[in-house]
């Protein structure tokens, strides 16, 4: 007798009535690199899978005018190869290129990574930074949540029991703006974020800086930006001295949010070193600015 | 529930719980053993199956979900006359192959890798390979084996880049 | 031996083919009409009293068939070997988590899980020592069996080698240093997890299939637990995925429960196990603590050695009696002392249990030995391959344990060889002159090593092989000794290639059956190339004795006049006859187209309480370098280099030999970096691939290898041995390379990011809980 159904939802309305008929617990299925995982040593919480990958609209990355559009659907190695997303977001494509292995990014999707949302979820810094927009469905209607107020705890979420995250959408960031994403692991490959960071950022004709975003990966409980850091850099001309107050400033609101922990002694050193790399990527090279 | 979708290049049409995975379905449906379980965690490849032509972990795709879809494992690689194909050969000789339980799945890495990228780089090899682990073999030689099959088959379809 | 023809050329692995295809078979690729599924009640207690064990609601689990506990078996299933302290299921006690305790055989594997679930057992915990520190405390709770010797019974030996009195020698030395060292249990993570099956014969014994290394051993066990003769009980060696030296102790006790439920069930039986419950279950590479103090001259002579450690066992004693031994022979690394002391001490914990893993001993002490070399060399200020080179073991030298080494020691022509391959002396001066504030430095670092060939002075050390040519002219061979991966059956093949001057492919090796093949010993120490080989050689010497007499008979000539061309025997008429008619012309002559080899290694010996003796018949000598990129503000190690030379004597299969040497790389540098079973409180705090991390294809450096083969005249075409000793050099090397990269020196391995960045270990608080969860999984 199987343990839960399967359904395949071949379209989006198709996909919300689904998930949402009654006295049946249904939950979407993206990719199943973590619903697979997590029921084998977690009971099942559900009684059917609705195949989602299906969707046409699900799996498309556009952009009209300068927003760009991501589905849900979209699977890692489909964004690696993405023209659009290489051009106005590599930090992003360089952030999933980090995923898993080839297997795991060919069935991992931007939806799954979020929905799931472990601490240590490599999409979810940058696409923070872009102030990524889910987009979410239900009978109710739709309604439209920041990625950054969407993830809530460690595997925990504003998406309700019957809703739909279908897609996401960002602003194109400025075109002068750079990005960059750094992730240390155990092992060059396959490996569980230890800390990541990814950044984005821009300086004006003034060369002070006028864009910032600054998002950590398995740094705090949720992925977030941190506003003092950003608030050290804005305005200024990026060298070395205020990429390292920004660096340290990140150290503290780290502290500040976690606490002292059995891992900080290490975090604290490691964080400021990933965040005065990235940022001295974005900002300067060989000592110059680069922008 | 019934699932019909193309196996190693053959219709199929299977009864199967739906609650299962593509792996357990070909190993334990269809006894194609030369997918193995190893992890089921999605960790360590040997599970490897190529789905409309892409590497997966069979470990984490839903059996019904292959629904209309192609489905090829090691049992499908092969050379015309069923013999081992010029990847498969490359493997016997550069003495790639130790255990042997990392090897099918290795295979399809790197059908996978060389329909895509005809003449990858070693570390595009080892890219390619990442999510396939071995134990026995410290990679080099399945990386010999890929790298010398890409060279091959790029001769093969353009010989006239020999005289250059 | 100027003319081989396959011996030491490129070859096929004879199993490939099958490999690359998906058709070969393993354990958990073979199934039976009616065949059940078995699954063990596993502990999930470190150490406590089996205080109720009902099974027979077990029974009454729809599909469920069979159930045993260690009622079912003979002298309630204790085995065992050097010392009988384990049971085919657990017996009064659990003394690790994941011990086996019942075993139920069922029509699904689910049903199996039901029943496991089903029975009753209660467990009273029981103190538990996790400490090897406090192992011998005299209130620490008993975890070995009774003793009447007067010793703590959590005690399981002491290991020593004795030359002179270094302490002191360690006063008149110029420089002494004086370090701890500490290495932590490692996993074998073969990609296939144990399993086994067994099949009921109509005389009322038992066929079991199962993934190991040695089938004597699980034969001789199960006839003593199941109390049947030798003739009713065949174990068989299907292809295996892999072992390292893993696949015995526990494994063992899988064909004690399969054949137990088989017999009960009168119908077939197949256990395999889950990656958690592999992890779980089974024996890993103990952990050390060393204590190392070394003396030497100003000129740089290496005067003294004094090394103590202590050995965890964890819950039973497996093969850590052996392995502690070894240990102690290699501890002093291999250079030439005026006194040289080593004392091993080994225990009992409640820490899951240690067993054989590659290197056996020599993996670990080696990682401190070679770490101390380099420290000393640094007081020395002296270049460590200079160092090594003034003190290492020579043809001539006499070791400390008294043993002259009178031919094949090749680790003068590694050191230098792996130095030039390396451009050693141009980096070393780079990266001495790299800026102090850089955040990535480069650093290069050397490790060498001995490893004695085959089991020493642990046992009876003989092969024995078979070979016949059947009436199609098929030639088969058997041997006692499995290939578990390693390429040993092709080595046989290349070897009986030769001798017969046939081609490889006429030949075909049976796997080791119990039924076919003679007991030949374990097959570990990295010992079937000289053991097995040989008596390969003997006996295809022994056939194709038979053979140049029919041809000679043929060719109505002397056997002396007789050549080969090929596979042709030619006469003084020049004309070619094939190798087919001169097999048929011997058997028409009536002459045995089968023949038998033994080969009995060289005599050694060993006085355990005096420590000295010749513990080996040879040695297998390297060297290896590692250059690493170390991120200090990471503290992410990248290996980007590694050099590796080895002496193993004669190649006979060139593709093997480099295989198992990368591959033990591969080991090293996982144990180097970032291999670390921890338990906590008795639970792996790791127990899948995506906690437990071993390297990938990214992880790996491209490897340049080489070896010298100074030749052993007692070996077959002058072969020594490879498996093992592989990966013995490349985590000291890497750590050697990362001090010369920081000037920071990591003691307790592995170099994971706290540690190289910190310089200490961070441990996160461990839980018991996903070890629960998982031994209750489907």
């Amino acid at each position: 007798m199987a343990k839960f159904d399967y359904v395949l939802a071949k379209t989006l309305e198709d996909a919300v009535h689904l998930l949402n008929e009654p006295n049946i617990r249904s939950i979407p299925l993206a990719g199943g690199t973590d619903i697979y995982v997590a029921i084998r040593v977690n009971p099942i919480w559900f009684d059917r899978l609705v195949d989602i990958r299906r969707i046409p609209e699900l799996s498309q990355i556009t952009q009209e005018g300068d927003v760009v559009s991501l589905g849900a659907a979209v699977t890692f190695s489909h964004a690696i190869a993405n023209p659009i997303l290489q051009k106005v977001a590599p930090f992003l494509v360089e952030a999933c290129s980090t995923i898993g292995g080839p297997a795991v990014r060919n069935c991992g999707t931007f939806g799954g990574n979020v929905s799931n949302a472990a601490a240590c979820a490599d999409s979810l810094p940058a696409l923070v930074c872009l102030e990524a927009v889910a987009h979410l469905r239900s009978p109710k209607g739709k309604r439209q949540l920041k990625v950054e107020d969407l993830v809530t705890g460690p595997h925990e979420t504003k998406i309700e029991s019957g809703e739909l995250l279908t897609h996401f959408t960002f602003k194109v960031p400025p075109e002068k703006a750079r990005s960059c994403f750094i992730k240390i692991g155990r092992r060059e490959a396959q490996s569980i974020s230890r800390l990541s960071i990814a950044v984005i950022g821009a300086v004006d004709s003034t060369g002070m800086v006028d864009y910032i975003r600054v998002c950590p990966g398995a740094a705090v409980a949720t992925p977030v930006r941190f506003p003092h850091v950003e608030a050290v850099l804005l305005g200024k001309k990026p060298d070395e001295e205020i990429i390292t107050a920004a660096a340290e400033q990140l150290v503290v609101d780290m502290i500040v949010s976690t606490g002292r922990r059995w891992s900080t002694e290490y975090k604290e050193i490691t964080l400021k070193a990933i965040a005065e790399r990235s940022l001295t990527k974005i900002f300067l090279e060989d000592g110059q600015h680069v922008n | 529930m019934l699932i019909n979708f193309n196996l190693n290049h053959k219709p199929v049409s299977v009864d199967a719980p739906a609650d299962i995975t593509l792996l357990a379905l070909l190993r334990d449906r269809f006894k194609l053993t030369g997918t193995k379980e190893a992890c089921e965690v999605g960790e360590c490849g040997a599970c490897s199956v190529l789905l409309d032509g892409e590497l997966v972990n069979s470990c984490l795709v839903a059996a019904p979900s292959v629904m209309g879809r192609n489905v090829v494992t090691i049992e499908g690689i092969h050379a015309e006359d069923g013999g081992p194909n010029d990847l498969q050969r490359n493997f016997i000789e550069k003495g790639a192959v130790q255990c042997g339980f990392c090897i099918p799945g290795m295979v399809l890495a790197g059908e996978a890798l060389l329909s895509i990228k005809s003449d990858p780089s070693r570390l595009e090899i080892r890219e390619a390979l990442a999510g396939n682990l071995c134990r026995c073999t410290g990679y080099m030689q399945i990386v010999d084996a890929i790298e010398t099959t890409a060279k091959a088959r790029a001769e093969k379809h353009h010989p006239e880049k020999r005289e250059d | 031996m100027a003319n081989l023809k396959y011996v030491g050329h490129p070859a096929q692995r004879v199993d490939a083919l099958d490999k690359v295809m998906g058709k070969t078979k393993y354990v958990g690729d073979m199934s039976i009409p009616g065949m059940l599924y078995a699954r063990s009640l596993r502990s999930e207690l470190p150490h406590a009293r089996i205080v109720k064990l009902d099974v027979s609601p077990a029974l009454k689990v729809p599909g469920v068939v069979a159930v045993v506990t260690s009622d079912d078996f003979m002298n309630h299933s204790n085995f065992g070997f050097p010392i009988s302290d384990m049971y085919m299921l657990a017996y009064e006690k659990v003394r690790y988590v994941g011990e086996g305790i019942a075993s139920v055989a069922a029509e699904t594997p689910e049903a199996a899980l039901e029943g496991v679930k089903a029975i009753i057992c209660e467990l009273e915990p029981l103190p538990a020592v996790f400490d090897m520190a406090h192992a011998l405390d005299p209130d620490a709770p008993q975890i070995g069996p009774n003793r009447t010797d007067g010793n703590h019974p959590n005690y399981i030996g002491h290991y020593p080698v004795y030359k002179g009195n270094p302490t002191e020698k360690l006063q008149e030395c110029d420089v002494t240093i004086e370090q701890k060292y500490e290495t932590v249990m490692q996993e074998h993570a073969y990609l296939e997890t144990e399993g086994g099956l067994a099949i009921p014969t109509p005389e009322g014994g038992v066929v079991v299939y199962l993934s190991c290394q040695s089938p004597f051993i699980p034969r001789n066990d199960l006839c003593k637990v199941l109390g049947l003769s030798a003739d009713r009980v065949r174990v068989i060696v299907p292809p295996v995925g892999g072992s390292f030296g893993g696949k015995d102790d526990l494994n063992y006790q899988t064909a004690g429960q399969v054949a137990a439920l088989a017999l009960k069930a009168k119908r077939p039986v197949r256990m395999t196990f889950s990656r958690e419950e592999s992890i779980i279950a089974s024996y890993k590479r103990g952990s050390m603590r060393m204590n190392i103090k070394l003396g030497a001259d100003q000129d740089g002579t290496l005067r003294a050695c004094e090394f103590r450690s202590l050995y965890d066992s964890g819950a039973y004693s497996s093969q850590s009696p052996f392995t502690s031994w070894r240990a102690s022979i290699h501890a002093m690394g291999a250079y030439r002392y005026e006194d040289c002391t080593v004392d091993i001490d080994t225990v009992y914990t409640n820490t899951g249990y240690a067993g054989a893993y590659r290197g056996f001993g020599n993996t670990e002490v080696c990682s401190g030995i070679e770490q101390a070399i380099d420290e000393m060399a640094d007081a020395l200020k002296m270049d460590p391959m200079d160092f090594r080179l003034k003190n290492c073991l020579k043809v001539g030298d006499v070791t400390p344990h008294g043993q002259l080494l009178s031919e094949s020691v090749g680790l003068t022509d590694c050191i230098l060889k792996v130095r030039k391959m390396s451009d050693w002396d141009r980096k070393r001066k780079e990266f001495a002159s790299q800026s102090p504030s850089a955040e990535k430095r480069r650093g290069i670092g050397v490790a060498a090593l001995f490893h004695g060939t085959s089991l020493g002075a642990e046992g009876l050390d003989e092969a024995t092989a078979t070979i016949e040519i059947h009436s199609d002219n098929q030639v088969t061979l058997t041997s006692g000794l499995t290939d578990y991966g390693t390429g040993a059956r092709t080595v046989y093949t290349l070897i009986a290639a030769e001798i017969l001057g046939i081609k490889p492919e006429r030949i075909l090796v049976h796997n080791p059956d119990t039924n076919t093949a003679k007991d030949s010993g374990p097959t570990v120490a990295s010992r079937t190339t000289i053991l097995a080989g040989n008596s390969v050689r003997v006996a295809a010497q022994n056939l194709i004795q038979n053979l140049d007499w029919a041809a000679a008979d043929f060719l109505k000539c002397d056997v002396y006049q007789v050549h080969r061309v090929g596979e042709d025997y030619i006469g003084p008429s020049e004309e070619p006859v094939s190798w087919d008619i001169i097999v048929k012309h011997a058997r028409e002559m009536g002459l045995v187209l089968s023949a038998f080899g033994r080969w009995t290694a060289p005599e050694i010996h060993w006085d355990e309480e005096k420590g000295t003796g010749i513990p080996y018949f040879a040695y297998h000598f390297g060297a290896q370098v590692a250059e690493v990129e170390v991120d200090l503000k990471t503290g992410h190690t990248d290996v980007v280099n590694i050099w590796a030379v080895h002496d193993i004597g004669k190649v006979i299969f060139p593709q093997g030999a480099y295989g198992q040497l990368y591959g033990g790389i591969s080991h090293g540098l996982g144990y180097g970096l970032y291999e670390d079973l921890d338990y906590q409180n008795g639970y792996a705090q790791s127990i899948n691939f995506d906690t437990y991390l071993i390297p990938t294809s990214m992880d790996m450096p491209e490897i340049k290898g080489g070896f010298v083969e100074a030749a052993f005249s007692a070996g077959p075409f002058g072969a020594k041995n490879i498996a093992e000793p592989s990966m013995v050099p490349t985590a000291p090397a890497i750590l050697n390379a990362i001090a010369n990269a920081t000037g920071r020196r990591i003691r307790k391995l592995p170099a994971n990011l706290e540690r190289v960045m910190l310089g200490k270990e961070l441990t996160k608080k461990g839980s018991p809980f996903s070890c629960k969860v998982a031994l209750k999984i489907t």
